[in-house]
């Protein structure tokens, strides 16, 4: 079945490589056509800590939805959790103090486990099911704030700068990434919940329990949002807004998706939302900085979800789980 | 042949140039009868029934309706303009219109003024037709709210309409299939069902598909039997009595009569038993279904299609539930409703050999084969995976099934259909089950494969453990099983030992 490579100046794994993952290809195109295009603007030291900065957040958000997606749920409640936990902090500051910023992470995993729970017993999609969440914490948090961001003091500690030119944000958020996919890669919860996205009757059939495991997953989907929303608290400015930004509901998504992890689940996870992450900042960056109206970047975003996703449902249907 | 109503002649069908659906079928409906169509799974039935309603074309044969020659019909639309229709096995109801919706859906067109639907017309036509066809429900009440019964009158009620509309009002007589319709219902339903049909037989004709050999025999007025896509008899119960029995050798090209019904095996009784089912029931499917299985053995329950085999194994298994009875595992009581996973803690294991069911196909072998295994390749103090152990299981299955691949990291969407089932089967000789039940193991896969399968399966059974098999192919339980359960109509019929059981099929 081997195919003998034609091409020997380009290595084997290489090829493999660019073929499971597609998006490589897609970040050095996007890559080199805005440095061509924009060398001054897109090539600065600035520019630069931008993306970085970026695709941290994205990549922090993006984190525990993958882990959903995986066994082919959907779960929009990050936004809303990061929302609502910064009032929270704001609310609990009085009595807790320093102690406070933990409620985010209390709220991440509660959250998580009742649409889990919700999910799996009462068997409604889970896209609709997080999505009327995410709108409910939105107006709990609204509520809750009188309708004004409330900033909270104290929190300066998280992003201290310890090396520079590398914001601490990213020291913090690697353990974060790499605990994400050694739970997918490396343990039997991984793998089960990748047995779900892949057959699911399949799966249930092999005498998994079906259900407990994806509670699992929207639970660890909470974790890692809560875990992630701590550290953006104070990257995003010590106070969360209260109004609704599409833009953070959205592009977390696209970088799931544009990752190559399709939305029926089975393949992908964590590791390729990385990717899918960077290469959005560095195209969005580059739409951002080109002399294109504002506007049309938002239109580009949504042209570019719905490519990928058909590209991460059709073309890479046979990739493995890599 | 003259006062036939529809013919066909000669009909031949194959598929992928290889398998033969049909082989020269020839047989006709007369006006107002109920034409019987039976055989076992896979004889042909559907294929000729499709061909009639335009979902294949024919390779071969003629086409004859009253008597003159019209082409096949190329889809469902025109087979309604020459009268025919058909009113498929599940699936047809969509119980959320409502009874006159449901009737109209597709020819709403015709009731159309000034781009509004005319409600109030297609109320009173419906109700106009329910009468005369004599089908007692109201056309304003939702498909669900209706017994399955009903739903299934009003589907055949819905498929005359068809006919009507599409061929023009009263223009010919409607030629009704239907397609195993009593599947979903319990004996009282039945009986209302065919009651009701053999009022319709005024206004039409029906082909009635079926593999329930009472009811066949009881309401049709002629049957029509195929085996493995040929035309093997034909009975008319208006001219002769046709006994039960052969009736079902027709079907099934094998003698039924002579069974005996005790088995002893040797040295069974000193074996501990591992599972008991005491007058399990589920109505509709089986009933009283009584056995031990005991450890080694490997117990088979065989029978036609729609036997209720399937069943019986599909509720030890947890995917389906039981009413009535006990199933005890291990000196444990089950509880009526378990999933799998509850069950395989408890020791059985399922395995259907249904393509890709079971198999993760955008998978490599390793993990396939690993992941019901995983307890066994976790690392000493921590839960995580042991790449290594996991890559040295997978290599050990290979070798022992024999299964062709570059490595145990190729794919399983890329293997070939015998290859992919040894690493379905593959994942559960690592697991070891107390209690293995297998579905049709080796359905659709070369003899090759199957030998491998065999070899393994017998070599688990000498290790202590214990097997139940359902099978479409009788040669697999000469080969497995120790007894054989013969299972009809839900019920345990006689048990035969290996032995009897290969006389009685002839092999």
């Amino acid at each position: 079945m081997k195919r003998s490579t034609g091409n020997r100046l380009i290595p084997a794994v290489i090829v493999r490589t660019l073929k499971e993952q597609p998006v490589i290809i897609a970040l050095i195109a996007v890559f080199v056509l805005f440095s061509i295009l924009f060398p001054d603007r897109f090539l600065s030291f600035l520019n630069f800590k931008t993306i970085l900065r970026q695709f941290i957040t994205l990549t922090l958000f993006a984190m525990g939805p993958s882990i959903v997606v995986v066994t082919g749920s959907l779960d929009l409640s990050y936004v809303g959790i990061w929302m609502l936990g910064g009032i929270l902090v704001w609310l609990c500051m009085p009595v807790f103090g320093l102690l406070s910023i933990f409620v985010i992470l209390l709220l991440g995993v509660t959250t998580g486990f009742v649409i889990g729970v919700i999910q799996t017993k009462a068997k409604i999609p889970s896209f609709i099911l997080t999505l009327s969440l995410l709108v409910t914490y939105w107006g709990l948090t609204a509520l809750l704030s009188g309708g004004y961001p409330r900033p909270v003091r104290g929190y300066g500690f998280i992003t201290t700068r310890l090396i520079p030119y590398i914001p601490t944000t990213l020291l913090w958020s690697i353990p974060i990434i790499a605990a994400a996919i050694f739970i997918m890669k490396c343990t039997k919860i991984g793998t089960y919940l990748y047995a779900i996205g892949s057959n699911e009757e399949g799966a249930q059939l092999a005498g998994i329990n079906v259900d407990k495991y994806k509670i699992l997953a929207f639970t660890l989907s909470g974790l890692f949002t809560g875990i992630g929303s701590m550290i953006l608290f104070q990257h995003l400015g010590g106070s969360t807004p209260v109004e609704l930004n599409l833009n953070t509901v959205v592009w977390p998504l696209v970088a799931i998706v544009l990752g190559g992890t399709p939305l029926m689940g089975g393949s992908g996870g964590p590791q390729r939302t990385i990717l899918g992450a960077f290469t959005f900042c560095v195209f969005y960056r580059g739409v951002y900085i080109s002399p294109l109206h504002p506007y049309s970047v938002q239109l580009l975003v949504g042209l570019l979800l719905i490519v990928s996703i058909i590209v991460s449902a059709r073309g890479l249907k046979s990739v493995t789980i890599t | 042949m003259d006062d036939s109503l529809l013919a066909v002649k000669g009909v031949s069908k194959t598929f992928g140039g290889v398998v033969r659906a049909l082989d020269d079928i020839s047989l006709a409906a007369r006006r107002n009868e109920i034409v019987g169509v039976v055989g076992e799974n896979g004889a042909g039935k559907s294929t000729l029934m499709k061909i009639l309603v335009g979902v294949y074309p024919p390779d071969k044969g003629e086409l004859y309706h009253k008597g003159e020659k019209v082409p096949f019909p190329r889809d469902p639309k025109e087979a309604a303009k020459r009268g025919i229709s058909i009113v498929y096995q599940e699936k047809g109801v969509i119980p959320w219109l409502k009874v006159y919706q449901f009737l109209f859906l597709g020819h709403e067109d015709k009731y159309v003024k000034f781009s509004k639907l005319q409600t109030d017309k297609m109320k009173k036509q419906a109700a106009d037709i329910l009468e005369e066809l004599h089908v007692k429900c109201d056309a304003e009440v939702f498909m669900h709210e209706l017994p399955l019964s009903t739903q299934k009158m009003v589907e055949i009620a819905r498929a005359i309409l068809s006919v009507r509309l599409e061929s023009g009002e009263d223009g010919t007589t409607p030629i009704i299939i239907l397609d195993e319709p009593t599947g979903p219902l319990n004996d009282e339903e039945r009986r209302e069902l065919f009651n009701d049909l053999l009022e319709m037989k005024k206004n039409a004709s029906f082909f009635f598909i079926s593999h329930i050999i009472p009811e066949v025999r009881e309401f049709t007025d002629r049957v029509h039997v195929l085996r493995d896509g040929k035309l093997v008899a034909n009975y008319d119960f208006s001219e002769e009595k046709i006994a039960e029995e052969d009736l079902f050798r027709a079907i099934v090209g094998r003698e039924s009569s002579e069974y005996i019904s005790k088995v002893e095996i040797k040295g069974l009784a000193s074996k501990t038993v591992a599972l008991t089912a005491k007058d399990l029931t589920k109505k509709g499917h089986y009933y009283d279904i009584t056995f031990d299985l005991h450890e080694e053995e490997c117990v088979g329950i065989f029978g036609p299609a729609g036997s209720g085999k399937s069943q019986i194994i599909r509720t030890i298994a947890g995917i389906m539930s039981f009413e009535k009875g006990e199933l005890v595992v291990n000196g444990q009581k089950l509880k009526a409703s378990e999933l799998p996973y509850v069950r395989l803690k408890k020791g059985i294991g399922y395995f259907s050999g249904e393509t890709g069911k079971e198999l993760f196909l955008n998978w490599p072998i390793l993990k396939n084969i690993s992941f019901v295994n995983i307890q066994k390749i976790l690392c000493k103090f921590m839960p995580v995976i042991n790449f290594n152990a996991e890559r040295k299981m997978a290599q050990r299955i290979v070798q022992l099934l024999r299964i062709r691949t570059p490595s145990v990291n190729t794919d399983c969407y890329s293997l070939s259909g015998g290859n992919k089932q040894k690493v379905s089967v593959g994942k559960w000789v690592e697991r070891k089950p107390d209690i293995l039940l297998l579905d049709d193991p080796t359905i659709g896969i070369d003899v090759g494969a199957r030998e491998d399968i065999y070899e393994v399966l017998s070599e688990m059974k000498k290790s202590g453990i214990c097997m139940i098999l359902v099978s479409d192919d009788p040669k697999e339980y000469s080969i497995l099983c120790d007894r054989i359960m013969f299972v009809m109509d839900g019920r345990i019929q006689k048990v035969l030992s290996p032995d009897e059981f290969r006389k009685v099929v002839g092999i």
